[in-house]
């Protein structure tokens, strides 16, 4: 058994995050993308966690999964202050801050 | 050459592959979100396979049971928006937009080519590896400081969120 399989699956993961992130307009499935890619980060840090046996990267996948919670949290306070304004889930439409 | 892997572990690896592709292919919101939650379920399969119980389940709870929560109520909240938006044309280049982020995942999978053949893992473990007492362990005595810094970050977000959600005479959510 070695960690490459793992390595493999968490950049798969991140290139369609990556993607997800580009052709998606509707602003939920964009907050679900960007939780993708922060997925595939934590599998990589369990993942060198364990073959190096070292717990350190443990303890970062609890960071990230806080960072996540927070994100979500105020992603979703966004996205109802846009809804509830301007009436739309389009990201192409939210422009209040692009000057 | 392939990487070393049980069959569970394969299996695991592609069952969350294609659940992500899953997550940004489907039409319909709440099709991602329950794709999402098949990827979650299959990561805290794989964090398991890695011998790290603890982050296993706090995955499950905190993302299946937190975070997932609150984007179906976000989802049954708002489901006329979410129709309308498949009637309108997007005004940036969907096949320009594709062919970058192809581009990009190309270039992860040749980055991966490079890693293969990873120096293999001993199969023997320290047996507290991934418990609970030694991930609290570590987390109240070597990582305080970025545990009570990681605290302050998650308090601003949840009052930020509270300022964000307001309504402008003050009250929360209100009459929606």
């Amino acid at each position: 058994m070695d960690v490459s399989l793992f390595v493999f699956v968490s950049l798969a993961m991140f290139g369609i995050g990556i993607i997800g992130v580009l052709i998606n307009r509707n602003a939920l499935i964009f907050f679900l993308s960007i939780e993708l890619l922060l997925n595939a980060g934590n599998l990589l840090f369990v993942a060198f966690a364990r073959e190096w046996e070292n717990q350190t990267g443990l303890i970062w996948v609890f960071f990230v999964l806080i960072i996540a919670a927070a994100e979500a949290a105020v992603g979703i306070a966004i996205f109802i202050n846009q809804f509830r304004t301007k009436q739309v889930v389009d990201v192409d439409q939210y422009d209040v801050l692009r000057g | 050459m392939l990487p070393h892997a049980t069959t569970a572990q394969w299996i695991l690896g592609l069952i969350l592959v294609l659940s992500s592709l899953g997550v940004i292919l489907v039409r319909k919101p709440v099709h991602a979100s329950l794709s999402f939650l098949l990827t979650l379920l299959t990561l805290a399969a794989l964090y398991l396979q890695l011998s790290a119980e603890f982050i296993a389940v706090i995955q499950i709870l905190v993302y299946a049971g937190a975070i997932l929560v609150i984007f179906m109520f976000v989802i049954v909240l708002f489901q006329d928006a979410h129709q309308k938006i498949e009637e309108e044309q997007p005004k940036s280049s969907k096949i320009l937009l594709s062919i970058a982020g192809i581009a990009f995942a190309l270039a992860l999978a040749f980055l991966a080519k490079q890693l293969i053949g990873l120096v293999s893992i001993s199969e023997e473990l320290p047996a507290d590896f991934g418990t609970v007492q030694a991930i609290g362990k570590s987390l109240y005595i070597d990582f305080f400081f970025p545990f009570e810094a990681i605290v302050m970050v998650f308090l601003v977000a949840i009052v930020g969120a509270l300022y964000i959600g307001k309504k402008n005479d003050g009250t929360l959510m209100g009459d929606m």
